[in-house]
């Protein structure tokens, strides 16, 4: 099962929000919020199609600039 | 790791991974000590993204010889340990099951697994024959911007130094020379002074035909980060459609296609008008000139031109901006006058760090070298340009656009760091590193991609050989080029690739090539910066090296002594780099990348330069001299302002064909989609093209949302289903459809037309009719 870790970017004022918006979401983990207002959430699905499904999610909540990538594992999929 | 489980584990260092690249120094406390414990097997190495042209810092985990984990490189100042969504799939495009694996020759209508040695022999012997035949213009190379830059340097070593032919040329034609044709016009030297830096110090950011949230997301994303703690920070999106980066712009100005032509020139006009320029620093450091108009379209075969500069003065130059008052220029571009007049102040306001950055609206143009032209004269009347957090940005869509199509010089004319076979002197020079008489080098430039994808259709060229790109998907007018390779009488078409694209599909032999970190490769992406990766893992089955194919043909063709390598890449760097010495153009010793997390060149006693042509940061200024253009001695080291006109468009909306088709890219895939088509989730994400058109347009024609339509140009025909409210809208008169799909060969409709001066085609205007399917 592949896991990612990756950063949101919330418009201005919206982190909390924004935060237990997708902390609903299944497979969205939110780990922090830092004081910049970033979002460090882990991603994980069955397979990379669902995390990437759930990223793109991502990118239609309201509130949500932008969300990056910092790490991905998925060491346990034949590819 | 007492109680917890491999997962959490895993999960622990996604978390820690992403705490680290956000800089929460105060979140150590949060990262689980174990986290990197449990990855003690995992080895690590770094590399560029395989993708766009930001050039963002991977590192790449392994274990048993495969790729098991990724992650933003941490110490990467392009992107400081965050990649974009397409850092997904930056594993799996090695690993799709179409892989090729093995040579293939065809037979008749089937292709048959070779040896590389039946492929090798065969390729040489249709060279040797079309040359003996034919000559060695006969013959060609098609690369791209996704050559490493020693696979670059080997085919115009070659074929330039060997073969005695300038047919190379790279995909980078198709979207970035306009760039090279702006920067070489205007400055003396290729790409740009400023760096990504820029996008974190300025205050003031003008995006022309740039969709930067799709396309360059990490870029845009330090552009965001920087208005999340600066308010002052004003992002203005020009376009021809609403993106989600004109969504998350402070203002989104709307124009015509084609007028962004005009509207430069009314922002110089209030400029001018108002007195909002920099007189000393004109004086100091520019001139004018107006060069030849009226200048064509390289809709003709064999079409040449060559401009005639003149030097102009300022008077002559504010006598030509006359007639572009924001009142004629509202009309021509729909921007109204007063918003003209607002953003020319805005672009002028000393109190501010303006950057402009543009891609393919402004590079896939007729008109591309002239717009690139007036972007910069705005930034030279106003002295935005050469400081930190204010500069003029052209952004790369390949990783190697700029390091190996560009400073390499895999054009037909080029030769590397900036010189040009027109020149003897850089002829000689050229000769002088690769060990061979001058007279080999051809003093003419043959074809560019369009011309040469021409000769190949009318039988000019009999044997093209492409590598790492996919042509009869991308070029424009794609019908005759598609036909043309199949035109038998002598035609013979080599493609290395890693999957089967719409390319290999015409192909008479395929060679399976390694990819991205099953090689060692070099990179420079859009900001100068170098950067060297290390093989990681092996290619699968028989996949070899481009780097090795090329000079294996050259060995067959008798000139293997242009290659007398043990370690060819480093060997190759070495060589190399000896053409940019002394000239602006440094490159450090090959062991300094191997550690380094890439150069901006030049790089002198060790030291990269972050801005160019600037005292203090450039060590080519000396101190007292401020900013100089030293690339230009012919204009006595100044930059020249152009006096360039608006000129239409080839082809315009008419009664017949009353909308524009633009083309491009979004977030999920890459280019032609053969990488990132590869990957099943993307597919899923964004599995087909789709026409983006207006719900007004729509409305008109009763077409629903998700109903097919069928999109009709002069050139050709596509049926795809309309999507009235998608992340990208088109406005009124205009749909856009993106280019990746290869079921759906939208380049059919697009017709090529190009820039006279640069040879880019316009993938982003033709006229096209819409009827329900
Ligand atoms: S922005 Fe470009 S270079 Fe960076 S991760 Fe995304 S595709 Fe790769």
């Amino acid at each position: 099962m592949p896991v990612s870790g990756v950063i949101i970017t919330c418009a201005e004022g919206c982190s909390a929000e924004v935060s237990s918006r997708i902390s609903s979401i299944n497979g969205v983990e939110v780990h922090g919020i830092l004081p910049d207002g970033q979002i460090v959430a882990v991603v994980e699905a069955d397979t990379v199609d669902g995390e990437v499904e759930l990223v793109a999610g991502l990118y239609e909540v309201e509130g949500i600039q932008a969300v990056r990538l910092a790490y991905h594992n998925f060491e346990d999929i034949a590819h | 790791m007492g109680g917890l489980s491999r997962r959490d584990f895993l999960k622990a260092s996604a978390a820690a991974a992403a705490f680290a690249a956000a800089g929460a120094s105060a979140a150590a406390s949060l990262r689980p000590k174990d986290a990197s414990a449990s990855e003690g097997d995992i080895r690590w190495g770094k590399a560029p993204c395989r993708f766009c042209g930001t050039g963002c810092g991977v590192l790449i985990g392994v274990r048993d010889g495969r790729i098991v984990a990724t992650k933003g490189d941490p110490q990467a100042p392009v992107n400081k340990g965050l990649n974009c969504i397409k850092g997904y799939f930056l594993s799996k495009i090695l690993y799709g099951t179409d892989r090729l694996t093995k040579p293939l020759i065809r037979k008749g209508d089937t292709m048959v697994e070779a040896s590389w040695d039946e492929a090798m022999t065969l390729i040489a012997g249709k060279f040797k024959e079309s040359i003996d035949k034919h000559g060695p213009d006969s013959v060609a190379m098609y690369g791209s911007g996704q050559w490493t830059v020693f696979e670059g340097y080997a085919a115009s070593k070659l074929f330039k130094g060997g073969i005695g032919t300038n047919n190379v040329e790279p995909n980078a034609r198709l979207c970035m020379a306009s760039s090279v044709t702006g920067f070489m016009s205007t400055f003396g030297g290729d790409e740009p002074m400023g760096c990504f830096d820029d996008l974190d110090l300025g205050d003031t950011f003008f995006l022309w035909g740039a969709n930067m949230a799709e396309c360059h997301p990490v870029l845009f994303s330090r552009m965001i980060d920087n208005r999340l703690r600066n308010p002052q920070v004003k992002i203005i999106d020009f376009a021809t459609r609403y993106t989600r980066t004109s969504q998350m712009a402070d203002q989104y100005v709307k124009f015509n296609p084609q007028t962004d032509l005009a509207l430069l020139n009314a922002i110089a006009h209030v400029i001018i008008r108002d007195k909002l320029y920099d007189e000393q620093f004109i004086k100091d450091h520019v001139v004018f000139k107006r060069g030849k108009e009226n200048i064509g379209y390289g809709l003709e075969d064999k079409f040449k031109f060559a401009d005639e500069p003149k030097l102009i003065g300022f008077d002559e130059y504010k006598a030509f901006l006359k007639p572009y008052t924001p009142e004629y220029v509202a009309k021509l571009s729909s921007v109204p006058a007063k918003t003209i007049v607002e953003l020319a102040h805005l672009y002028a306001d000393k109190s501010r760090k303006v950057n402009s950055l543009w891609t393919m609206g402004f590079n896939q143009h007729t008109r591309g070298t002239w717009v690139n032209n007036l972007a910069y004269n705005v930034h030279l009347l106003t002295s935005k340009i050469c400081k930190p957090g204010e500069n003029p940005m052209s952004l790369t869509g390949q990783p190697s656009a700029c390091g190996t199509t560009r400073e390499v010089g895999t054009f037909t004319h080029r030769l590397p760091a900036d010189m040009v076979v027109m020149n003897p002197e850089h002829r000689e020079k050229a000769a002088r590193i690769w060990g061979i008489d001058p007279k080999k080098i051809p003093a003419k430039p043959t074809y560019n991609a369009t011309e040469m994808f021409r000769a190949l259709d009318r039988g000019d060229i009999k044997v093209v050989w492409i590598q790492v790109t996919n042509p009869f998907q991308s070029l424009p007018n794609l019908s005759r080029y598609r036909k043309g390779a199949r035109k038998g009488d002598g035609r013979f078409i080599v493609v290395s690739d890693i999957y089967p694209t719409r390319s290999t599909e015409l192909a008479d032999v395929i060679l399976p090539s390694a990819c991205w970190i099953e090689k060692e490769g070099m990179f420079g992406n859009a900001e100068r910066r170098t950067q060297h990766w290390f093989k990681q893992i092996d290619p699968p089955g028989e996949a070899r090296n481009d780097l090795w194919q090329t000079i294996e043909l050259a060995k067959r063709l008798g000139y293997g002594s242009l290659f007398p390598y043990t370690y060819p890449e480093k060997e190759i760097w070495e060589e190399y780099r000896k053409f940019g010495e002394g000239q602006g153009k440094d490159l450090a010793p090959y062991e300094s990348y191997t550690k380094a997390r890439g150069l901006c060149w030049p790089v002198v006693n060790g030291k990269e330069t972050t801005y160019r042509y600037v005292e203090g940061f450039d060590p080519y200024v000396k101190a007292g001299e401020g900013i100089k253009f030293y690339k230009n001695k012919a204009d006595h080291y100044k930059a020249v302002v152009w006096a360039r006109p608006y000129e239409p468009a080839p082809e315009v909306p008419d009664r017949h064909y009353p909308f524009w088709l633009c083309t491009g890219r979004v977030l999920e895939h890459w280019h032609t989609g053969t990488m990132t088509g590869r990957v099943p989730e993307i597919m899923r994400a964004n599995p087909s093209a789709v026409c983006e058109m207006h719900p007004v347009d729509a409305g008109r024609l009763g077409i629903k949302d998700h109903q097919k339509v069928k999109i009709t140009s002069r050139r050709g025909t596509i049926i795809l289903p309309v999507n009235l409210n998608g992340r990208g809208k088109a406005e009124k008169g205009n749909i856009f459809v993106a280019f990746f799909d290869e079921g759906k060969l939208i380049n059919e409709l697009c017709l090529d037309a190009y820039c006279p001066i640069s040879g880019e085609p316009d993938y982003k205007k033709c006229a096209v009719k819409i009827e329900k399917a």
